[in-house]
């Protein structure tokens, strides 16, 4: 795979030629774009925090928790290198001495191997920038922006609402930049690579499959042509995620973050789980539901309190209890939350609800 | 300013000013739980959401900062539906039993809700079966009733600096509790009962002392009661008079009309307070020694400091009671052997604007004197149940020989307005004469640390008064590094002083509270006798019984200490 | 940076969590004191998150991922076979405090469908026989 390549600080003696300004501007020439599920651009978000005054930090959100996503542990395990050699550069270009990344607790094994690299890395860049690496504990929540920012600020995971936004007020009410592991690692090879391509991606490809593994592959691809890269047989739908929705299968169905969209769905990190014809969706969406239950930080009203009675519904449509009028209650409830919800969780946590309702109406069978 | 629309009307605003503020201004209430304007922002309650034009997800107007030509819909069809929605799903996880519920009629969940037109629960109900805390004396917590707006917890550890309670666990099993599930009587809780004031939904409720009291009124002893000076400028709220208007007069007429034989006035005990303060602040200034002087009547922060400061600042905390407590100790032996009664025979009761003072009576110092405390909010649940026309009561007088008080023994209920009554007096004996400056409109204001500089018979005495123990804190810990420049110190726990106490009605924004100091100003300008050492009656008092003040008579009836206080 | 900053409560919580499997509130307390972070504000943040607790748990804890990945790869029949082996539920702890059960949410090993975490360890792949092999 492409991202697997080594730069061993070219790109960190590229840059420091360049300057931070010159720097920006390539990656911004580049595209490269954030690879958390957000697909902001990288360069105007190093700018903006460049250009503010103060105190600035740069986290490197490695707190990978969604469902089906794994590639992210991969390039923790093969080229951190390039991790750290990304937050080296977008410390450089944004003028800051801190930088943080924030290591989800289930990945707790990679630490130490994670420090040795750090410790190499700056002695060999010659770099003063300290890097602390933060532990996480058990909470999917950490993975939005602004909760990873109240972690580290020794908080409840609770997210804040937006604007402002963490480049304007983030880490210890700071400008500070937030970046997504294989952003970090992108960011080498997009810059001493001429022909570094953005829309190669990492996709996590999991669930009913035969050759589970991250791919690397062009976004706007085909489904037909991943499911034959996984080995995927019988399949009757693609969940992006537990919070991108699902689609049903179509070979045609172009993979990218425009066509999904269209299809009331998510892209998000590019996490795609095969679901065979075996499965029910309403068994999944139960599933998926005790997610969230358990992930939701309860902060606010629609989330918590939402979450416990989407649950209760599945389990009454499942009992074989449930009426029509439950099914009308279950998309009003979806839709409330995701339109009021406070965070992106809340805001896609009935994703698969909503879809699957949609597209699966056979398997939520009422009275 | 800019210009934008709300509902379809032209408002005009300051740029970054919040929605829901600018709503409020143009006469549109949004329906809200966890908005203060006092505390953080967290927009987690998700009832004050609206439609903002050109945006897909519907906006929490109180964390959504307005834009120039911003257009906005506080009440459409798609709002309303939503709102009815996380309305319901409170209630699914609320208990439905209001009529039997203490904050019945009054509750701002109730309140909503009934303007939501919501007919049918929805979702069911949840049955959470929580433990209720009855453990402190002062404030009782019913977390079957929480809604999670956290106002309570922002108040208690941004505001007060306390840190009693915190939110605990995740998801729909997040509780408001003390640390390790330890009670609220276990906790650091100084009792101040700003939770109280802030819980939209009765989750957090003052402890009753109603039954109590009507017992007594049924019985053969003989019944005192005493009315603290911010009672009298909020009373009247309760009964539907506009907020602001004193009503002193009804409010005794009121309590003799429910039985009790004497009616007398804290504010005379707030006066003797001034007499024996400002004796033991001249006396300090002379020696300079223990300075700063720090006022004492305020329980709630009596309590922070013994729990947090004890060891530093002993030595700082006046020796004089509260004026409660001073006029309790007298009603007990002063009074009892003036009527010839046994003081186990009288109950005096107290009209108080705080929780807190549930727990001051109950000090072991205390034992024996005041025997029940009924805030201002219970005074009028007790006036209602006995059919009380407040309304319409004629004005009667406080009793003698403990009714009479002055201006500034009435100014105590508001922030600034106990330093204000002991410099009157102070500067009299520093000055040895009978100055001409009674006001000191400098230290009336809002802020929460106000100081000032005043020049008593070319002495430069430097004060400072504070309220809420966020602001209180930052001067304790000033005097612990040994930095404070003051003299004199007034610390009152509660935002306002009095008059945002925790027993006295919501809301309590800053239009309210301005409005009841007002009424307190007024009451004090309007007395001929505005100086605590020209009251009669206690000049009578020190002449028939004290002695002189500082005497040690004075001393063992009107003065106290204080102990190192645990918590977990 | 100011002393406050360079606290990082997380860490210091996830090593009492090791040392002691759970985190007393005799050190908490100690770690209030020490770090004068009012003690209600470190139980805030420490309950707050799945993989601190408060009662002590076994001497290994095994955290079953439930989420949609292993779950339509059989999670469930993993769980059926871990309860049968040790003879425990969800969130309970075995007589001899070895090992203590949990379901998680989503590890990262949705290539290794289904998976546990076995205290540090993320295990894929798990199998029943693979199963009677770790908890022998």
């Amino acid at each position: 795979m492409k991202i697997l390549q080594k730069s061993e600080l070219k790109a960190w003696k590229k840059a420091k030629k360049l300057g931070p300004k010159k720097t920006i501007q390539l990656l911004k020439k580049q595209g490269l774009t954030g690879r958390g599920g957000a697909c902001f651009l990288t360069g105007l978000k190093w700018e903006l925090v460049k250009n503010a005054k103060g105190n600035k930090f740069i986290i490197c959100n490695a707190d990978e928790g969604e469902p089906g996503t794994f590639k992210d542990k991969l390039l923790l395990e093969k080229n951190p290198e390039n991790i750290i050699e990304g937050i080296l550069i977008a410390a450089y270009c944004i003028n800051t001495k801190q930088a943080y990344i924030y290591l989800r607790g289930e990945y707790n094994y990679l630490k130490d191997s994670l420090k040795k690299t750090i410790e190499e890395t700056l002695t060999a860049s010659r770099s003063s920038l300290k890097i602390d690496i933060i532990q996480g504990a058990g909470a999917y929540i950490c993975g939005d922006e602004t909760a990873i920012i109240a972690s580290i600020e020794n908080k409840r995971g609770y997210p804040h609402f937006k604007p402002p936004y963490p480049p304007q007020k983030g880490l210890f009410g700071k400008p500070t930049v937030i970046n997504n592991v294989e952003t970090l690692a992108n960011v080498p090879l997009a810059i001493i690579n001429k022909d570094w391509n953005d829309s190669l991606r990492l996709f996590s490809i999991s669930g009913n499959v035969s050759k589970p593994r991250v791919y690397e592959i062009k976004v706007g691809t085909k489904l037909g042509k991943i499911a034959l890269l996984a080995k995927a047989k019988n399949i009757k739908a693609v969940c992006f995620g537990a919070s991108g929705g699902c689609i049903p299968y179509n070979s045609n169905s172009i993979i990218n973050a425009e066509h999904i969209c269209k299809e009331e769905a998510m892209l998000g990190a590019c996490s795609l789980i095969f679901i065979n014809k075996k499965k029910s969706m309403l068994d999944l969406a139960i599933n998926i539901a005790q997610f969230f239950n358990h992930e939701s930080c309860g902060k606010c009203t629609p989330c918590r309190e939402g979450n416990t009675h989407i649950l209760k519904l599945l389990e009454k449509i499942k009992s074989g209890k449930a009426k029509q009028e439950d099914i009308e209650l279950l998309e009003k409830l979806s839709i409330t939350i995701r339109d009021t919800a406070l965070c992106g969780l809340g805001q896609s946590c009935t994703n698969h609800i909503l879809t699957a309702l949609n597209h699966f109406k056979k398997d939520f069978k009422v009275r | 300013m800019i210009k934008l629309k709300i509902n379809g009307c032209e408002v005009t605003a300051k740029e970054g000013e919040f929605i829901i503020d600018i709503a409020e201004r143009n006469g549109i209430d949004i329906p809200h739980f966890c908005y203060n304007e006092r505390l953080e922002r967290i927009g987690a309650c998700r009832l004050c959401i609206v439609e903002v034009k050109g945006i897909d997800k519907l906006q929490a107007s109180c964390c959504t900062q307005v834009k120039k030509g911003m257009e906005i819909n506080t009440h459409s069809p798609r709002v309303l539906e939503a709102r009815r929605i996380n309305m319901q799903l409170l209630l699914a996880n609320h208990s439905l039993n209001c009529t039997t519920c203490k904050e019945n009629l009054m509750c701002k969940l109730q309140k909503y809700a009934s303007e939501l037109v919501i007919e049918d629960s929805i979702f069911g109900e949840t049955q959470r079966k929580d433990e209720i805390d009855n453990s402190s004396v002062s404030i009782r917590r019913d977390n079957n009733k929480c809604i999670l707006c956290e106002q309570c917890v922002r108040v208690c550890n941004d505001i007060q600096t306390v840190y009693a309670i915190g939110m605990t666990k995740r998801g729909v099993n997040t509780r408001i509790t003390p640390a390790f599930n330890n009670t609220m009587k276990q906790s650091s809780c100084i009792n101040c009962g700003q939770c109280v004031v802030a819980c939209p939904s009765g989750a957090l409720t003052e402890k009753s002392d109603i039954p109590k009291v009507l017992e007594a009124l049924n019985s053969d002893k003989h019944l005192i009661v005493q009315t603290a000076p911010s009672v009298r400028a909020t009373l009247g709220e309760l009964f539907g008079l506009p907020v602001g208007t004193p009503v002193t007069g009804k409010m005794v007429t009121a309590l003799k009309n429910i039985g009790f034989h004497k009616v007398f006035d804290t504010d005379l005990g707030a006066d003797i307070t001034i007499i024996e303060e400002a004796t033991e602040f001249v006396k300090r200034l002379k020696e300079n020694k223990n300075l700063p002087l720090i006022t004492t009547c305020c329980p709630a922060w009596i309590k922070f400091g013994e729990q947090f400061y004890f060891k530093e600042l002993n030595k700082n905390m006046s020796t004089c009671r509260s004026p409660q407590a001073i006029l309790a100790s007298l009603v007990k032996t002063y009074y009892a052997k003036k009527i010839k009664k046994d003081p186990k025979d009288i109950i005096l009761v107290d009209i108080m604007p705080c929780t807190a003072k549930k727990y001051e009576i109950l000090r072991p110092e205390f034992k024996g004197e005041a025997d029940f405390v009924l805030t201002t909010v219970e005074l009028a649940k007790l006036l209602k149940e006995l059919n009380v026309d407040f309304q319409n009561l004629p004005d009667s007088e406080f009793d003698n020989p403990l009714g009479f008080s002055t201006g500034a023994g009435d100014i105590f209920g508001h922030t600034g307005g106990v330093m204000e009554a002991a410099l009157r007096t102070a500067a009299d004996l520093i000055a040895k004469k009978d100055l001409k400056k009674i006001d000191y409109k400098k230290i009336r204001s809002m802020e929460e640390i106000k100081e000032a500089e005043i020049s008593i018979a070319g002495k430069k005495i430097k004060i400072c008064v504070v309220h809420t123990m966020g602001a209180a804190r930052k001067l304790l810990e000033q005097i612990k590094e040994g930095a404070s420049p003051y003299h004199f110190i007034e610390i009152m726990a509660c935002y306002g002083g009095c008059i945002g106490g925790g027993g006295q009605p919501p809301p309590h924004n800053k239009k309210t509270l301005k409005k009841r100091v007002n009424a307190l100003i007024r009451v004090d300008e309007h007395k001929k006798i505005r100086k605590s050492h020209k009251n009669p009656a206690a000049i009578k008092l020190y002449k028939e019984y004290l002695g002189k003040p500082g005497s040690e008579k004075a001393h063992k009836l009107l003065h106290t200490r204080y102990y190192r206080k645990s918590y977990v | 940076m100011q002393k406050k900053e360079s606290i990082a409560l997380l860490n210091i919580l996830r090593e009492i969590q090791k040392r002691y499997n759970h985190l007393p509130e005799k050190e908490i307390k100690k770690l209030s004191k020490k770090t004068n972070i009012p003690l209600v504000k470190i139980y805030e943040t420490a309950s707050f998150y799945s993989m601190f607790s408060f009662k002590r748990k076994g001497r290994n804890t095994i955290r079953l991922c439930n989420s949609p990945s292993c779950y339509i790869n059989g999670s469930l029949n993993i769980l059926k076979e871990i309860k049968r082996i040790l003879k425990i539920d969800i969130n309970q702890t075995t007589k001899d405090k070895k090992y203590s059960l949990e379901l998680t949410s989503c590890i990262g090993c949705c290539d290794k469908a289904p998976a546990i975490m076995l205290n540090n360890e993320l295990i894929g792949n798990i199998t029943k026989a693979k199963l009677r092999k770790l908890l022998k």
